[in-house]
């Protein structure tokens, strides 16, 4: 095996921080390697440098042997290097072929050559065994099948040494398998691929070898992964020994008037026969796989979607609400969106604001004028109530780490004061730390009395954290069980549920 | 704290900029230093700019934009004119009857965005070309030949041609070179500049100028702040339109014709982002009052008509380059960060 991507003592500085300290990895060809680390452990900087978009300080940074320095990505795409990013580079109004050739188009005359391009095309994805209409239009294609266009983008560059920055963290599990299957295939031609995500349990499934950061260290340095356990693989990660908590069962009142009940409930986008009861401090999961329905159904409930039948009741009578303002105002519901970026912060205003939005009429002197005091305050009670890491109140929310961004966005319906929340994939792309201190948060929010809907795909965190779970799939409930969070028994429980559907 | 320093900084710039270039034109002919000529009508001009600005300004805030801002203006002065001509309305009557008129469009234009979920640029395009062909037509038809509303009530000409000289407070008098004008201009400045900044109703519009998604999903009634903001910028319209028949003296059709690209300038030169979620009231006025520096005085070194549009393309150029600049520092900085 050759080393197709050596880089010895990389270091690389910010202001006011070190982001890699004389960082070595190697990458060999045909192996998948893991790149692990929590959030603001140095990964991207890493894989920024790979792709020519920083420059390191210092170090070497070989490919196959020859020593390289990268002023541009597109250097680092002349030397056979790809990256597939978390976020999707394609045009979705441009069809699968013309993205897949999208960087160098073959040219006749300074013509696209339309059919040297579909021929291009369609080698890229047999080689990912792969089969799709190449004429389709992007923003038709599923999430999976996107990230399979990325992939077949970057092969026609030929790319040797292919990057895949968490390509698992918006996919189904039957996708991830054939995402899988088309790593394996790409390692068997040879390749040498390096690959970044959270879920340990995949990563244990599809690497060879591992090098783990922390703080900007490579404490673990392209070793074997089979020599390490998932646990000692997270002790190098935190740094520390994560002591294993021991998930209790919560004690809820289900004699009490449910805080929120649905009847029978039918929304214009399919949903059928939906009843379920929150109780007063209940954790209610909904596990399901991507697609299956359960962020939809909370939308249709906060007024989003139609109803089309059946009922809500909250406390107890049936109401009807129209829109999220409604939903906050009159009866105190709050919904922590998983498209955080998009559609759960203002990225370009202050913490400050960000935490206030919920709140505004609460915080008003004469004249309808905020009061600024009282705003600061309440963001300081919630930044450090979350132990949200920031300068100060005035910090940008776009400065923040994934982490900290959706603790700002949790703080808006605490703030608020809500009584029911439904929380939306709240840890996907969130390190292992940060997501145990969300359970932490969760169950003691509920012990407070805050009655949470958990909608989530993470079979690990709905067991650990859920009083009772309802698994969704393709728009009706197909399984209620209450939660004895043991994972090996729950997890079974909840599979079959899904399979007997 | 970084934020609002950057902001301030281009304030500061832009001051220091036109004053910089006030003097360097003043410098190269004297004639440009001459209250009367020069001076007295760059501000009065100014205020009528900076009122319009404000107009654009509020659908700013939002992401929106208003082509129709100048013929809203155009329907103000039509109604008020109308009233002093055909109901002899004071003054003041005719007035608040414009610039209700003007909130009214607004109204409709902003219910009519909210309704079709159409953008905001096709709705308001299609508003400037319905109202200049009433305005022409409402003109055409009741003055004939005139195309003009002339009846001028009591007091008109006071705004035109008075200066703070003839506003005293015993013996002291204000400055000659400060029109009338400026007066609902400063007005309009403080009540934009404390809504947006210290009020519940300009966040609301910030936020959900900022980000459309976030701000309904975080319960804020989006659909009714997109009215508001379209009303706001009817009013505003209206009242500079009043304000720019005022100078003018009669009511006529061509009135807001010409203001609909400077109302960008202003807004987007002073720091306000096209994008919505950010504005700059002050640096409206400060931006305005720079280019209309530019124009008069290059226009008073006797330079061509073409040249000075030529000159102000660069301008308008630069000043929709800024909130681009500025993202590019702004992406330094967190780059810095990191």
């Amino acid at each position: 095996m050759s080393n197709q991507l050596l880089i010895s003592k990389v270091s690389k500085a910010f202001p006011g921080v070190q982001a890699l300290n004389e960082v070595n990895l190697n990458l060999t060809s045909g192996t998948v390697h893991a790149l692990l680390g929590e959030n603001g452990a140095g990964k991207s900087t890493l894989i920024k440098i790979i792709t020519g978009v920083y420059l390191a300080d210092s170090g070497s940074l070989k490919v196959e042997g020859v020593e390289k320095s990268f002023h541009n990505p597109i250097e680092s795409t002349h030397s056979g290097i790809a990256v597939v990013h978390q976020e999707r580079n394609l045009i979705p109004e441009f069809s699968v072929e013309e993205n897949i050739t999208l960087h160098n188009p073959p040219l006749k005359l300074g013509i696209i050559d339309r059919k040297e391009r579909t021929r291009l095309a369609k080698q890229a994805l047999e080689t990912l065994g792969f089969e799709i209409d190449l004429t389709e239009r992007v923003k038709n294609l599923s999430v999976a099948q996107m990230q399979l266009v990325e992939i077949a983008k970057a092969l026609v560059t030929n790319a040797k040494i292919i990057l895949l920055d968490e390509p698992t963290a918006s996919i189904t599990g039957s996708e991830t398998s054939k995402l899988f299957d088309v790593i394996k295939r790409l390692k068997s031609q040879g390749n040498a691929i390096l690959f970044v995500s959270h879920k340990l349990e995949e990563v244990y499934e599809i690497c060879d070898t591992v090098t783990v950061l922390r703080d900007g260290v490579s404490v673990l340095e392209s070793m074997p992964l089979a020599d390490y356990k998932q646990g000692e693989i997270v002790d190098l990660m935190v740094g520390r020994h994560l002591a294993e908590r021991k998930a209790e069962t919560r004690r809820v009142d289900r004699n009490a008037t449910p805080v929120i009940e649905l009847k029978n409930l039918q929304t214009s986008l399919g949903h059928r026969n939906i009843s379920l009861s929150l109780y007063p401090g209940e954790v209610l999961g909904m596990y399901g796989l991507v697609g299956a329905g359960r962020s939809e159904l909370a939308r249709s409930i906060l007024g989003l979607h139609a109803i089309t039948g059946g009922e809500i009741l909250v406390n107890g009578s049936v109401v009807k609400i129209r829109n999220f303002t409604e939903a906050l105002h009159k009866y105190r519901i709050g919904y922590v969106t998983e498209n955080r970026k998009e559609e759960g912060l203002f990225l370009d205003f202050p913490v400050r604001k960000n935490i206030s939005v919920t709140i505004l009429a609460k915080i008003l002197q004469r004249l309808s004028v905020i009061n600024p005091k009282k705003e600061d305050d309440i963001a300081t009670k919630y930044v450090d109530r979350l132990g949200i890491k920031v300068v100060d109140n005035n910090q940008l929310a776009l400065t923040l780490s994934g982490g900290n961004q959706q603790k700002v966005s949790v703080s808006k319906w605490l703030a608020a004061e809500t009584k029911i929340l439904i929380i939306d994939e709240p840890t996907v792309g969130v390190d292992v730390r940060t997501k145990a201190s969300f359970h932490e948060l969760i169950t003691e929010l509920a012990n407070e009395g805050l009655s949470i809907i958990l909608i989530s795909s993470d079979l690990a965190e709905m067991v650990a954290v859920a009083d009772r779970i309802l698994v969704m799939r393709r728009y009706e409930f197909v399984g209620d069980l209450d939660n004895s969070k043991d994972y090996q028994s729950m997890s079974r429980s909840i599979m079959n549920s899904i399979q007997a559907s | 704290m970084k934020f609002k320093k950057i902001f301030n900084d281009q304030r500061v710039v832009l001051t220091l900029l036109t004053i910089a270039l006030f003097i360097f034109f003043g410098l190269r002919n004297s004639a440009f230093f001459n209250v009367d000529f020069v001076i007295y009508p760059l501000l009065r001009d100014g205020a009528t700019l900076t009122v319009i600005g404000l107009a654009q300004l509020c659908v700013l805030s939002i992401g929106h934009l208003n082509l129709a801002v100048g013929r809203m203006a155009a329907v103000s002065a039509l109604v008020a004119g109308a009233s002093y001509q055909y109901w002899g309305l004071t003054l003041v009557q005719g007035a608040i009857l414009g610039v209700l008129a003007g909130a009214l469009l607004g109204a409709i234009t902003g219910w009519i965005i909210v309704k079709s979920q159409v953008n905001a640029f096709i709705v308001t395009l299609a508003m400037d070309f319905a109202l200049l062909g009433l305005v022409t037509f409402i003109y055409v038809t009741f003055t004939g030949a005139t195309a003009a509303f002339t009846t001028k009530p009591a007091g008109m000409d006071y705004w035109r041609s008075k200066s703070l000289a003839d506003f005293c407070l015993g013996p002291i008098c204000g400055p000659k070179a400060l029109p009338m004008m400026l007066v609902p201009a400063i007005f309009c400045l403080i009540l934009v500049s404390f809504m947006f900044s210290k009020t519940r109703l300009g966040r609301e519009l910030l936020s959900t100028g900022s980000n459309l998604r976030a701000a309904k999903l975080s319960g804020i009634p989006v659909e009714n702040r997109v009215m508001t903001a379209h009303i706001f910028s009817g009013t505003l319209a209206g009242i500079g339109g009043l304000m720019l028949a005022y100078t003018n003296g009669s009511f006529t059709a061509a009135i807001g014709s010409q203001v609909m690209l400077p109302s960008f300038l202003g807004p987007v030169l002073g720091g306000t982002l096209l994008a919505g979620g950010a504005v700059a009231v002050l640096g409206t006025f400060i931006g305005t009052m720079m280019t209309l520096v530019i124009r008069q005085g290059l226009s008073v070194q006797g330079i061509g008509l073409e040249t000075l549009n030529i000159a102000l393309g660069l301008v308008l150029l630069l000043a929709l380059s800024v909130g681009q600049i500025q993202k590019m520092f702004t992406s330094i900085k967190l780059r810095g960060k990191k």
